[in-house]
């Protein structure tokens, strides 16, 4: 990883090499925060105050506009569909697509070979630039990879005549050898996916003679040292997760057209606009100032938008077609042919003295990418650098992980990025050594977790100097202690029936808020002559409120009321520059663009408020829609300063303010989860009555939504616990084609979620916020295995936990 | 063919192919409010109600509709005067990138107007047909024993009886029925 180009595995470049250690005064703990920034609970206005969310009363009238809902405003809009392989592996020979092409109300087909289809190199996966994901597929596929990979597609006057298209086209294929296990596929003797000259942009520790995308590692200290020693006792457990599906409830959704200037528009639901706009002009070959991307309200990402899934495609049919496209993906598409979190085993091993001093820390992944690269090596990157820094008192720590390609559905991005997968296997590991040395497992973990003040080298291990951070603020004790009294910690009464037995578990997580070095938001407002505002913001709002909360930012700073600001956020054409709704960044990174682009605005504002009262700007604020003197109590609205700045005798202005933000800093928000379970010995059934999540996210801007990113979170990570994910039957084909076969917990299946919000106040971020809806995913499998080997002894350490794995256990054990 | 149906209050008629399913047609006459999330009505995205019924409308044929009244979202409140269950929603919180909500409402409202005062076990029990991926469901659950309070209310001061505003305060506490903060602890988990 020393090469300054390289891409580093949390995502970022890295911009040093390394090699040395971490300056001190790199990190210092003091931060220059401004005075306004650290506002007292009874300071704050707008800020952590339960505003309504902005698009609330859109949403639940069913105005709000989706991508699809554009429909009825293009009279020619043309559908779209998407011929898929049906083979594991192999090339297509021949496409005898002639049928499609005289069907009535066929507008175009487009195949690999196809004049208007693009044919260069890129990644789907929506990443700062140049990317940390290997380019490695093309839009229509020859060589194809797997059960789903594009091959072909068509536009036609409306769904049923499309799909019907689709249907007749004809593909004929060498079959080729495939893989579908990732251990088999990590061998010389495998078949193998890529060829050396079918990938640019090859990542780190790539090896196609063994399907390797990538492999990447770090240590600090001295890890195998540290093992050899005879004073510790060497723990490994391995531990295993699903292929979770995002299932977001609204397709990927695209609708396309290019517009009278001859420009590219796409309407589409995705995490990334400015990305997908980048990409997309890399793929047709226009400059980037002849895409516009637009996100109307997007029906959930959770990651599974974070990447270029299915844009291009509606935007070649419809230059094909020379009319507008809308592409809605099936839900059998979403479960075979979009995106999934990343199936890992993780092998965790520690060096542990005889009084529970732990001296190091060691794990291993090994991830399935799928057929092709995209997230593969950061994703994995994450499964070491978020969980493993929660401890950053042990003196050794060491991660590596192998990346491996097998004929399976693509992964990507998804909510908890990496550290889901680390988090289950550290903290069911440290629980079990605990429980080994009969300690107790809180404290253990208390003796070595982060405190304020700690320098994290470990964030840093293996993305180059500049990725340490220092913890400038830490609610973990809080998290535990509030989270213990909710759930009952200490009062746990068994059940009268004899073969019934419960037990409480717990799991602590870290997160990242952003990528530390690799963001930037960007925000403009501007006054009307009223005295409210538009607030432009490239930030993406994916369902989560960010807009709202964005909104509560820069009211707090203009002294406004909420609905004095309109937003418009996330149209390439309109909004500034943004990186998009990924890494926990939004409320952090464009939300303090938003603050700064607030703050500019304002300080035309004193000026003009200074004029209207006569008094110098230093004794001027603002506040319940007004400027105001602190000394004379004098005040003059807003809306007298919009007036005046727009139609003023001596002096006119329109009153702008612009913000742009990027930072070194990524601060951990932590989570303390609980889960109370109740197995019988019997059979192995088990019922979770309760989870209970304390989070410290510092300042949570809207108390109410920040709640509910938890417990959505939350449901997440008790999805990856229980229930199976996307299975494949022994043909490798995947079993999940619907809503139907994949069995997340309805409404009546999922426990009752209590989740607490720890204030602290992190110096980096907007008013002391840090990130919320990322680090709740990450808890609920360690914390359920924990709980049932408290309650009937028994460790689970592949996932799904279900009633045959602890009952076959409890035989084994018995 | 055509269908003959009352939408939203309003008759309307509407030329269709025999194969269309419902939420293909109401889609397309601008009644985008129902969701297209599965197309094998196992999400309840598209959720509207057919003569008073919650209903899956990509599963189900548009002739059922014919001669029918048909309630779609659009048909409740409008923005700027929402329905209780609508404005429970939005008070608790209950929603986030919201393409769930307008089948949950529908499949709601169906709900508390077949069962007025649910326990929490039977609302969960109810919208499991209805999946969500942004909340968790705990603040829906909690917004529909709100809507289920707030309905109650309104149906006191309908009824002549103790109107709305001789509440002691804003909490839910009015009458003798349980609200839903204490019915909450009737869970059957």
């Amino acid at each position: 990883m020393s090469d300054p180009d390289e891409p580093k595995p949390d995502g970022g470049t890295a911009s040093q090499p390394e090699g040395e250690s971490p300056e001190l005064e790199d990190h210092p703990l003091e931060w220059d925060e401004p005075e306004n920034n650290d506002l007292a609970p009874d300071e704050r206005a707008s800020v952590s105050r339960p505003a309504q969310k902005d698009d609330d009363p859109k949403l639940v009238t069913g105005q709000a506009k989706y991508t699809a809902d554009y429909e009825t405003q293009f009279p020619d809009l043309a559908r779209a569909a998407v011929v898929r392989s049906e083979i594991l592996h192999g090339y297509v020979t021949d496409i005898d697509a002639s049928a499609a092409e005289e069907m009535d109300g066929v507008h175009a087909v487009l195949t690999p070979w196809s004049e208007g289809t693009p044919d260069a190199k890129y990644t789907s996966a929506g990443q700062s630039y140049p990317e940390p994901s290997p380019w490695d597929m093309t839009v229509l596929n020859e060589h194809v990879r797997y059960v789903g990979d594009p091959i072909a597609a068509v536009a036609a006057e409306d769904a049923e005549t499309a799909r019907a298209a689709a249907e007749s086209i004809e593909v004929e294929y060498e079959e080729a050898e495939y893989v579908l296990d990732p251990e088999a596929a990590h061998s010389e003797d495998a078949p193998r996916l890529f060829e050396e000259d079918e990938v640019e942009n090859e990542i780190v520790g790539h090896d196609y003679s063994r399907n390797r995308m990538a492999h990447i590692e770090g240590e600090i200290g001295d890890v195998e040292d540290a093992v050899a020693r005879e004073d510790v006792h060497v723990h490994e457990t391995e531990w295993e997760t699903i292929r979770q599906s995002h299932a977001q409830i609204e397709p990927h959704t695209t609708l396309a057209y290019t517009d009278e200037d001859d420009r590219h528009v796409l309407v589409t639901s995705t995490q990334v606009p400015n990305h997908t706009r980048r990409q997309l002009a890399h793929l047709f070959d226009v400059p980037i100032r002849d895409v516009r991307v637009s996100k109307p309200r997007v029906g959930g990402g959770f990651g599974g938008k974070q990447a270029m899934v299915v844009e291009p495609i509606p935007l070649a049919l419809s230059i094909a077609a020379d009319r507008p496209v809308l592409y809605e993906a099936t839900r059998e598409e979403e479960f075979h042919a979009m995106r999934s979190r990343h199936p890992m085993t993780v092998r965790a091993r520690t060096a542990v003295t005889e009084d529970g001093s732990i001296e190091a820390i060691d794990l291993y992944a090994l991830s399935n990418t799928g057929a092709y690269g995209s997230h593969g090596m950061t994703v994995a990157g994450n499964v070491g650098s978020k969980p493993m820094p929660l401890y950053s008192k042990v003196p050794n720590a060491r991660f590596e992980a192998d990346i491996v390609h097998t004929n399976t559905p693509q992964t990507g991005a998804m909510r908890g990025y990496g550290a889901p997968q680390g988090t289950l296997a550290l903290e069911g590991h440290l629980d079990e050594v605990a429980r080994d040395l009969d300690l107790d497992p809180v404290e253990f973990r208390q003796r070595h977790y982060m405190e304020v003040g700690d320098l994290d080298e470990i964030a840093g291990m293996m993305g180059g100097e500049g990725a340490e951070r220092r913890i400038r603020s830490c609610g973990l004790d809080e998290c535990i202690e509030r989270g213990k009294d909710a759930i009952g910690w200490d009062d746990v009464e068994q059940p009268d029936e004899d073969h019934l037995h419960r037990g409480i578990g717990m799991a602590l997580s870290a997160q990242g808020t952003g990528v530390a070095g690799d963001e930037l938001g960007a925000a403009q407002l501007m006054m009307n002559e009223d005295g409210s505002f538009h607030l432009h913001v490239g930030g993406v709002d994916i369902g989560t409120g960010a807009d709202t909360a964005f909104i509560q930012i820069a009211a707090e700073v203009l002294g406004c009321d909420e609905e004095d600001i309109v937003i418009k956020s996330s149209d390439t054409d309109v909004t500034p520059f943004d990186y998009g709704a990924y890494a926990s960044s939004t409320t952090y990174i464009s939300g303090m663009a938003v603050k700064k682009a607030a703050e500019d605005a304002k300080e035309r504002i004193l000026y003009w408020g200074s004029k209207l009262l006569e008094e110098p700007e230093s004794n001027l604020d603002t506040g319940d829609g007004t400027v105001y003197s602190e000394e004379t109590g004098a005040s003059v609205s807003l809306e007298e300063i919009g007036y005046e700045a727009a139609y003023g005798h001596d002096e006119r202005e329109h009153i702008l303010g612009k913000g742009t933000h990027c930072t070194e800093e990524s601060p951990p928000p932590f989570a303390a989860q609980f889960a109370d379970v109740t197995v019988d010995e019997e059979t192995g059934e088990f019922e979770v009555t309760e989870l209970v999540v304390a989070v410290d996210c510092g300042v949570a801007i809207n108390p109410g939504m920040a709640e509910g990113q938890v417990e959505g979170a939350n449901h997440m990570s008790y999805e990856m616990a229980v229930s199976e994910g996307i299975t494949f039957d022994d043909e490798g084909r995947s079993e999940v084609r619907g809503f139907d076969d994949y069995d997340w917990p309805t409404a009546a299946e999922t426990p009752t979620i209590e989740s607490i919000l720890v204030e602290t106040h992190e110096p980096t971020g907007p008013f002391g916020a840090k990130s919320v809806a990322e680090v709740p995913t990450n808890t609920v499998p360690p914390a359920l295995s924990n709980a049932i080997r408290e309650a009937v002894g028994v460790r689970i350490t592949e996932m799904p936990i279900t009633a045959e794995k602890i009952n076959a256990a409890l035989e084994d054990d018995g | 063919m055509h269908i003959d149906c009352t939408i939203n209050g309003n008759e309307r008629m509407f030329e269709v192919s025999k194969s269309d399913l419902l939420l293909d047609v109401l889609r397309r006459n601008g009644y985008t409010g129902a969701k297209r999330g599965c197309d094998t009505g196992a999400c309840g995205m598209c959720t509207v109600q057919i003569d008073g019924e919650p209903t899956m409308s990509c599963v189900t044929p548009v002739a059922k509709a014919d001669g029918a009244t048909v309630e779609t979202i659009e048909g409740l409140g409008t923005q700027d005067d929402l329905h209780p269950v609508q404005q429970a929603f939005v008070d608790n919180s209950a929603l986030q990138c919201g393409f769930c909500i307008p089948g949950m409402i529908m499949r709601s409202k169906a709900l508390l107007e077949e069962n007025p005062d649910p326990t929490e076990a039977e609302v969960r029990e109810a919208l499991s047909d209805n999946l969500c991926r942004c909340t968790g469901y705990k603040k829906i659950v909690e917004a529909v024993l709100d809507a289920s309070d707030r309905l109650a209310e309104q149906a006191v001061a309908a009824d002549g009886g103790r109107a709305a505003t001789d509440r002691c305060c804003d909490c839910h506490c009015a009458g003798d029925r349980p609200t839903g903060a204490d019915r909450r602890g009737e869970t059957d988990r």
